[in-house]
């Protein structure tokens, strides 16, 4: 596995794309972690101006153990798309400069170039999630009240569920970079199912069929984690995992990774 | 003599068209064999298939008498049609990357470097290369593993007269080392320069395997100019050549019984002639293949 890391690191690591689009990521998480109370004053203040009255949003407590794990891990997870994009440009220049051609003719089995991407893929998961750990730490200490250890490890779980929603979805991702081999394609691909998903989703709601949502990888994907800031005013919320859901996700990802292996194995090089 | 390569009845079809059909070949350790045709003969799909990027319709292949696979490709130098590189990658950087996949250790890069006079350039994106210097780096690559086999698919291909000539020296070099190589290419000189055995596909077929040199030792031509009214009839009557033909200025005698031009030469004296121009011409691989191509042709049809 470590060769595969290393096969797949020396291919990446001076990619100027994946460079770009990593540090965006990053930074991004870092807004997210550390950010979210600075636009709560800013907000305040904005308010203050007006004749409602005083309304503190600071008082809001996002940062705050244990909800800040929920919290935080539902606002990154939507900046997984820089992740994926720099998956699809890993995958798909193999195709265009046809390097996974030579790859398996230097003695690379297609397994394990498939393996080579998807060890990439959980790496920059779990890079991810280990940074949302070390930020989340570090605000939630910053802002919460009651830092005992059970308080602050209460739902970290959650990071759990992130790193597998963002493995999922890379590997979701990989199985179409796969399929077209072309990068702006494939986001186009990417864009297209995100949108018939939206749009069977809010029907799904609307006449009131939701057994179809467990046919939608992408939204089976997002529904791990349910949103979090309804319980600040007052409404009840998911604020734990279904098992259901768990198993549904786990079954997708293993959907995306035979769809890979089989577009893979048949092609000719 | 240890089998190198067996292939067995290897086919290849894309829906009606048989790019391959039936193919058989062995490669026997420290020969370097050529394989010739046309272009679109099935040269580069046979290839492809024994280096398993390219799935077979039908047969087998065995390397080193074991089924293919990553334990055998490893031990294989191989290079398809233009050199495979990642782009923005320097030359270092690309070869680290070949080396994982081979295990090989990195020690080996500089020493590749060096043997095919990419040393300066090691720290050059790929992209910056020129197309010789792309395709020098890509048989350092093949070399990286010290493999026992090496598979070239037209490795001259685009090149300049120089670089040609640097390639093929580089040929030359790796198979005087005792390296079994696999040849493929269109181009009959470089063949019969650097080859000792040759195949001939057509249409996806083989149809001719020998070696080369039995090219030459097949008909030797003999060309005589001499200033003499009778030389046709002193020719003929010589009994070295199964057949004398004038052509303009000249006369040219297929040789048989194993006379050679010296014999030639001292029987005109005897008979009071003093040739001004004897020359022997072997036979061309280029002038076999040409005929090879040609017999089929007729047969087929």
């Amino acid at each position: 596995m470590m060769r595969l890391l290393r096969i797949e690191w020396h291919k990446i690591g001076a990619n100027r794309t994946f460079k770009v689009l990593s540090i965006i990521y990053l930074i991004v998480i870092m807004v997210i972690s550390m950010g979210v109370m600075p636009f709560l004053r800013y907000v305040t203040r904005k308010f203050a101006d007006n004749d409602f009255g005083e309304v503190d949003f600071t008082m809001l407590p996002f940062y705050e153990f244990p909800d800040i794990w929920q919290n935080l891990t539902y606002v990154a997870i939507y900046f997984k798309i820089f992740l994926a994009l720099s998956l699809v440009y890993a995958i798909t220049n193999e195709y265009t400069y046809r390097t996974i051609r030579q790859n398996v003719i230097d003695g690379l089995s297609k397994h394990e170039f498939i393996w080579s991407k998807i060890v990439m893929a959980g790496f920059l998961s779990l890079i991810s999630t280990l940074t949302l750990f070390v930020f989340g730490m570090f605000t939630g200490l910053l802002y919460s009240y009651d830092t005992s250890l059970s308080v602050i490890f209460e739902d970290i779980y959650f990071l759990g569920v992130f790193f597998l929603q963002l493995f999922t979805y890379l590997l979701f991702v990989m199985m179409l970079a796969t399929l077209v081999k072309k990068p702006l394609l494939t986001m186009a691909l990417m864009f297209f199912i995100a949108v018939v998903e939206g749009i069977i989703f809010g029907r799904s709601m609307a006449f009131d069929f939701p057994w179809v949502q467990d046919f939608l990888p992408l939204t089976t994907i997002n529904k791990l984690n349910s949103v979090p800031f309804p319980k600040y005013v007052f409404q009840e919320i998911q604020d734990y995992v279904k098992l259901k859901e768990l198993i549904l996700v786990l079954v997708y990802g293993g959907l995306f990774y035979l769809g890979t292996v089989r577009l893979t194995v048949r092609r000719d090089l | 003599m240890e089998t190198v390569l067996e292939i067995k009845n290897l086919s290849k079809h894309y829906g009606r068209l048989k790019a391959v059909d039936g193919l058989n070949l062995t490669v026997q350790a420290g020969t370097v064999f050529g394989i010739l045709g046309p272009n679109g003969s099935g040269k580069t799909t046979t290839l492809g298939m024994i280096l398993d990027i390219i799935n077979p319709t039908n047969g087998e292949y065995t390397w080193f008498g074991k089924k293919s696979g990553t334990a055998t490709r490893k031990r294989i130098g191989a290079i398809l049609e233009h050199p495979i590189f990642y782009p923005y990658l320097t030359a270092v950087q690309n070869l680290k990357v070949v080396c994982d996949i081979k295990e090989v250790p990195y020690s080996r890069i500089d020493e590749v470097l060096v043997q095919v006079g990419l040393d300066e350039r090691k720290n050059d994106k790929f992209k910056t290369f020129s197309l010789g210097m792309k395709q020098r780096l890509s048989i350092g690559s093949a070399l990286l593993c010290n493999p026992e086999v090496m598979l070239l698919d037209e490795p001259t291909n685009g090149l300049d007269p120089q670089g040609i000539a640097e390639i093929r020296e580089l040929i030359v070099d790796i198979a005087n080392s005792g390296k079994t190589i696999l040849l493929a290419s269109h181009l009959l000189d470089e063949v019969q320069r650097v080859c000792s055995h040759f195949a001939v596909l057509r249409k996806g077929k083989l149809i001719h395997t020998g070696l080369v040199d039995d090219v030459s030792k097949g008909d030797k031509i003999v060309e005589v100019k001499a200033d003499a009214d009778n030389l046709l009839e002193v020719l003929e009557r010589s009994g070295m050549a199964s057949k004398v033909k004038r052509e303009l200025d000249k006369y040219t005698m297929t040789m048989q019984n194993g006379y050679s031009p010296e014999d030639v030469n001292t029987y005109l004296f005897k008979n009071n002639i003093t040739a001004k121009h004897l020359l022997l011409k072997t036979r061309s691989l280029e002038q076999q293949f040409l005929e090879i191509l040609a017999e089929t042709e007729g047969g087929q049809r």
